[in-house]
């Protein structure tokens, strides 16, 4: 994959979580760490899936948390956060890997995307899960 | 040219990579169209040939009552999903 997004400082493997809230707000919360979103963007994701449903898990075991930029988005940012045991999501099947990300319009972040949809293209979720080092991790999304 | 919008909550993630696998699909099938995303609060009066969300929103698509096809579906991204869903549609519109 050309120009991953993910490095050492925004991926994070076999975080605890005992609810996909609390999944959230780790996996945002490094958005907010790495300065690309604020605390109420965090608050932003879960009030949406809340009041919406889950439309932020596009693909078995994968979930792509974000809202829009007006809740909070500083700059375009993301991170990958992997569970050791699955999160649940109303109606929907486990979750093990999430994208989470923030964005200021709705185009620019295109390489995110791009690459959450070849990780589902190459069907790799669930390899991603299973997953112990962050840099066998890049190594390996590097080489797809 | 035919029109297809992806719809989601916020109108920039899930549906803008839906699009993406929306475009490769329809570059497999041959079909050319135009391509476009947005959120659910946006989407009444669409002119779009073809709507895409997710199967979370049906009950909200039911109030606007829209006019052009519906294709729900329970992930956004996965092709195989889009392709079972969107041939029959493509074929209905004549496209295929």
């Amino acid at each position: 994959m050309k120009g991953l997004v993910l490095n050492k400082e925004n991926v994070r493997l076999q975080v605890e979580a005992n609810t996909w809230e609390e999944a959230i707000r780790y996996g945002a919360g490094m958005l907010v760490e790495q300065g690309t979103a604020t605390q109420e963007y965090v608050d932003g994701i879960i009030n949406a899936i809340n009041k919406l449903g889950p439309y932020i898990v596009v693909a078995d075991g994968l979930a792509i948390p974000h809202t829009r930029p007006e809740e909070g988005a500083k700059a375009i940012g993301c991170s990958l956060i992997t569970l050791k045991e699955p999160v649940i999501f109303e109606g929907n099947d486990p979750v093990s890997v999430m994208i989470c990300f923030s964005a200021v319009d709705s185009e620019s972040h295109m390489d995110i995307l791009k690459m959450i949809v070849e990780i589902v293209d190459q069907g790799i979720v669930e390899k991603i899960a299973r997953m112990k080092d962050v840099d066998k991790l890049l190594k390996f999304l590097e080489e797809i | 040219m035919l029109n297809i919008l992806a719809v989601c909550g916020a109108g920039l993630g899930s549906s803008f990579a839906c699009q993406m696998s929306v475009d490769a699909v329809l570059k497999e099938l041959g079909v050319k169209a135009k391509l476009d995303h947005t959120d659910i609060s946006s989407v009444s009066g669409t002119k779009a040939d073809i709507v895409i969300s997710g199967a979370n929103f049906k009950k909200q698509f039911e109030r606007y009552e829209l006019s052009c096809p519906t294709i729900f579906l329970d992930r956004l991204v996965d092709k195989k999903e889009i392709k079972e869903k969107l041939t029959p549609v493509l074929k209905e519109l004549g496209e295929l």
